[in-house]
């Protein structure tokens, strides 16, 4: 019997190489992933797969010969009666019992290190707080501050890029605000459920590839590359890897996506410092930021319909509520419908919005940011942006 | 020589079952009131095609709404490639959300009609109702009103289920995982009626297994021991047994969301103080056993057909009827492998290890085929393509259950394309294309006409076709990262899904030239003799169709179901089917009647 295996350090666990042998497993390590698994779990486990298809395709090519064979060797002919033969046979019934069922434990054991080592994280990792949210992910780095970056995926134009250390462990401790997410690293070949009624845990170690993308080094760079400039991560290497919702989770389970983006430790240390301290960030980037993250999946900027109101000429206006009463939506009324969703409903509008925890500076970015979507509010900001 | 001389009897009492009785008002009041095991296992069969037709509507939708990856054009900010949106009259969109909505709906639509009103009464509530008493030499089942009754509650609980769709539809999958479904749509009563659609539909399956237990035990004709039946009897016997223990505990599941919903209990959704994970312990609980209510059924057809029209006594029967009651245990005890990634380590661990023991009792009755096949004498009929195609999708469909009950390998496998492929290739190309075997097996005595032999390999061979570009491609998606129940994708995966959808596409054209094959066959077939393909077993004594009573007189069993080395099958004519009779005599299984000449 094989001890479980809980890696203290990462290398060196698994015998991924054993595995590994076939000349043509290249091929179909391509054909069926598209590239190696990224962390030593993931690389054990396409190993595993890839055997395990080579396994597979023996039985079945042995067994589906064997219906071939014989479908045409005895095929009905005209006239002649089917000879006897015997219609069980006892030591060749044991046999394909027995061998099958020890193959079966080995397989069984194959699975079970490859999952230890997916699950068990060192304990050195370092950990980051992930919350899983109808329909977006967003995340806490271990200084305390919030993601900030975004791309685009799919039909979604803002997904959350999440930034962690290359070749270091890292913990995510998971949980989700209401339904049920799952968190799936398809690189690292690892997923799981992502629950709002307890704390789950992943882990992953991976490193830059050998040919890793880089950030841009200007501003027009990044607008060619259609990134966002960031002084701090000038020229820096990155490996990006993509992050699916796998739980289905309602209307936009499709659209949840975010991205794993590796970055050298050093490199990520000064980002981390920068958006601890968004020394001179404007508010109202701040708060178009929260608008791409996390508001945009119902509410508009361009006066398209949605889920909820558009925030297109929001600002400023008198609003109509579902009670029949009226008034403006001014300062106070943002904040409220922040921090009380349900309180006052604009009319046709349900008591969809879930409760969104912001900090202070984020509830001032999106009220800059709303200002900037409406004329009134464009007059108004305007002795606001004097005051600061 | 020896074979039934009794076919022919002039007493009205005697005629087929299928003889209408006076106009067309009587004729439907006869049919509705009916309770002939068979005429209920007509109706089953009509209403479970019916279902599969609007199942295939919504598969038919999902794939199309794939086709294409949905995106966004940067200059207008339209999305474009929402099909179903687009179908549905919602122009110029600019939010994924009204497509979504419809796609999400469909996918539900497909899943919930398929497997509660599909697949798990397919077999057991056509084939079983119409073949139980007539292989085992009864008249009719142990409960012939409680039968009749059954699909009733079939037919109402279909109708509960169905109606949420005129009301907008549902869109929890058909899991009806929580706390979503808790939550969706609130205060709203699709969902409920949904669920209650799917509570219902689950005793109209707990009164067939009850009914086919007693009747299994009770109602064997004289000489026949439990050795002595069909294993098709074997494999509805150990499928009712599941249906009887399992399909109670959905029942009370479903029936605490619907509290939960309706009166606000908290039991599931943590807001309201449950556990969501418990529902879905609840759930596999019953859904996993279902699984094989939902093949045993297709291996005994397989069984029985791959016998007759090998013309080869089953190898290793006793193998195969153990198996069946190995599997039936074990099923109660692996639901955990759909939860590997939201249980605790231990019990992943554990039920990985039991799951795969459940992987050996369905390996030795793959073996147990091939194995009959060896020196068989094997016609090539649709029945018998039907088999082959069996055995191959079957073998695909359960050793890709081998790395997704691999712990290391289904975290990455699990909620994938791949999971959706491994299911249809047990689910579809396991008892769906079993069906289409024994739908053709005994097409000639349900209805006493021959269909087109020539049309159901054509539409075989399509079906197949179609069936492995639809869903192999999808293995692909899945070990490649695609989730399931996206309704869209990113670029990459296009490919493969547009192969998926022209696969799709393909299937429908078998399915539709099977279907103007029965029609053509109802309406102008040629007459089937009682046993046109030699078989052994007590079915093929009576006559094509079947005699309101079955038989003529009480059959007695005097040899196994496959003795086909020894005894010569009952009516037998060597022009029905071009064989010599055995060398060396068995007793023919005749109706032994008292008033009959025999």
């Amino acid at each position: 019997m094989i001890p479980p295996t809980i890696p203290s350090s990462v290398s060196g666990s698994i015998e991924s190489t054993m595995l590994h042998t076939l000349a043509m497993n290249d091929y179909f390590q391509d054909l069926f992933f598209k590239g190696r698994g990224a962390t030593e779990g993931g690389a054990h486990s396409d190993d595993l797969y890839i055997w395990l298809w080579w396994f597979c395709l023996a039985w079945f090519v042995f067994l589906m010969g064997l219906m071939a064979v014989f479908c045409v060797l005895y095929r009905r002919r005209k006239g002649k009666i089917a000879p006897k033969s015997p219609s069980h046979h006892t030591p060749l019934e044991v046999a394909w019992t027995v061998i099958p069922t020890l193959m079966l434990v080995y397989i069984f054991f194959q699975g079970f290190r490859g999952y230890m080592n997916k699950m068990v994280a060192p304990g050195d990792a370092m950990e980051f707080n992930l919350v899983g949210q109808q329909w977006f992910w967003s995340m806490t780095y271990p200084n305390g501050a919030e993601s900030t970056s975004v791309k685009p995926i799919g039909a979604k134009a803002a997904s959350p890029v999440f930034y962690f250390p290359a070749d270091v462990p890292v913990r995510l401790r998971m949980n989700s605000r209401d339904v049920m997410h799952a968190f799936w690293i398809t690189d690292f070949r690892i997923k799981q459920d992502v629950l709002p009624n307890r704390y789950t845990t992943l882990w992953f170690q991976a490193g830059l590839s050998k040919n890793p993308k880089f950030h841009p080094k200007d501003a027009t760079e990044a607008k060619a590359m259609g990134m966002e400039f960031i002084a701090d991560l000038a020229g820096v290497p990155y490996e990006d890897h993509i992050v699916f919702c796998a739980e289905y989770c309602g209307n936009e389970h499709a659209e949840m996506a975010a991205t794993i983006r590796l970055v050298p430790m050093d490199a990520w240390k000064k980002w981390m410092d920068y958006i601890e301290n968004p020394v001179g960030k404007p508010p109202r980037d701040i708060g178009e930021f929260v608008w791409k993250t996390k508001c945009a999946s119902c509410h508009s900027v361009d006066g398209s319909p949605n889920t909820g109101p558009t925030w297109k000429n929001a600002f400023g206006r008198i609003a109509e509520f579902s009670d029949g009463t009226s008034g403006p939506a001014d300062e106070n009324y943002i904040r409220e419908s922040i921090l009380y969703p349900a309180k006052k409903l604009v009319k046709g509008y349900g008591p969809n919005m879930p409760l969104i925890s912001l900090k202070e500076s984020q509830i001032e970015g999106v009220i800059a940011y709303m200002k900037t979507l409406s004329e009134a509010g464009a007059k108004a900001a305007e002795p606001a942006g004097e005051q600061k | 020589m020896a074979h039934t001389a009794d076919t022919h009897h002039g007493d009205g009492h005697h005629g087929s079952y299928l003889e209408r009785k006076g106009g067309i008002i009587a004729t439907i009041f006869d049919w509705a009131t009916t309770v002939d095991h068979k005429k209920i296992g007509v109706m089953y069969l009509f209403a479970i095609l019916f279902m599969f037709f609007l199942g295939g509507v919504a598969a038919l939708a999902v794939r199309y709404e794939l086709l294409v990856p949905v995106t966004i054009d940067p200059n207008t900010g339209q999305v474009q490639g929402q099909f179903l949106a687009a179908l549905f009259g919602s122009d110029q969109p600019t939010s994924v959300s009204p497509g979504n909505n419809i796609y999400n709906r469909m996918f539900t639509l497909h899943g919930a009609i398929m497997v509660f009103m599909v697949i798990v009464p397919s077999i057991p509530a056509s084939l079983g109702n119409f073949l139980l008493p007539l292989m085992l030499g009864a008249k009719d089942v142990a409960f012939p009103r409680l039968n009749l009754l059954s699909w009733y509650i079939y037919v109402f609980g279909s109708i509960f289920a169905v109606s949420s769709i005129i009301l907008g539809g549902v869109d929890t999958g058909w899991t009806f995982y929580t706390p979503y479904s808790a939550t969706t749509d609130a205060g709203h009563p699709k969902v409920v009626l949904m669920v209650l659609g799917a509570f219902i539909l689950g005793f109209s399956s707990i009164l067939t297994g009850l009914n086919f237990v007693v009747t299994v035990h009770k109602l064997r004709a004289p000489g026949m021991g439990w050795f002595d039946m069909p294993l098709f009897v074997w494999a509805i016997y150990s499928s009712a047994i599941i249906q009887v223990l399992a399909t109670p505990v959905i029942g009370i599941t479903l029936l605490l969301l619907v509290f939960e919903r309706v009166l606000g209990i908290g039991i599931f959704d943590p807001a309201r103080g449950g556990d969501p994970v418990l529902y879905q312990h609840f759930f596999w609980f019953y859904s996993h056993p279902v699984v094989y209510v939902m093949i045993l059924p297709g291996m005994g057809v397989i069984s029985d057909v791959l016998a007759v029209q090998a013309h080869k006594k089953i190898f290793g029967y006793r193998a195969i009827a153990f198996a069946s009651l190995g599997i039936a245990a074990v099923s109660f005890i692996v639901w955990g492998h759909h939860m590997f990634t939201s249980m605790s380590e231990l019990a992943s661990t554990v039920f990985s290890a039991l799951t795969f023991l459940v992987a050996i009792p369905t390996a030795v009755k793959v073996f147990n085929w091939i194995g009959t096949l060896y020196k068989g004498s094997i016609a090539f009929n649709t029945p018998m393509v039907y088999t082959l195609m069996f055995l191959f999708l079957f073998s695909i469909g359960g050793l890709t259950g081998l790395p997704l009950g691999t712990l290391a390998t289904d975290l990455h496998l699990h909620d994938s394309y791949f999971v959706v492929a491994h299911f249809h290739y047990v689910m579809m190309g396991g008892t769906i294309v079993a069906l289409m075997a024994g739908i053709h097996h005994w097409w000639p005595k349900m209805f006493g006409k021959m269909y087109n032999e020539t049309a159901g390999i054509l539409g075989a061979v399509i079906v197949f076709i179609g069936f492995n570009l639809t869903f192999l491609t999808q293995f692909l998606l899945g070990t490649q990262g695609m989730p399931r129940r996206y309704a869209s994708y990113v670029p990459e995966f296009q490919y493969l899904h547009e192969l998926s959808t022209y696969g799709s596409w393909i299937l429908l054209v078998g399915f539709l030239i099977h279907l103007f094959n029965f029609l053509a066959s109802l309406a102008v077939g040629k007459k089937a003799p009682a046993n046109p393909w030699g078989g052994m077993t007590m079915e093929w004594v009576a006559d094509s169709p079947p005699t309101e009573h079955n038989f003529h007189g009480d059959p007695v069993c005097t040899h196994g179901p496959y003795d086909f080395d020894r005894v010569v099958p009952p009516h037998w004519d060597p022009k029905d089917y071009p064989l010599p009779a055995p060398e060396a005599g068995g007793r023919p299984m005749v109706a032994h009647s008292p008033d009959k000449h025999d």
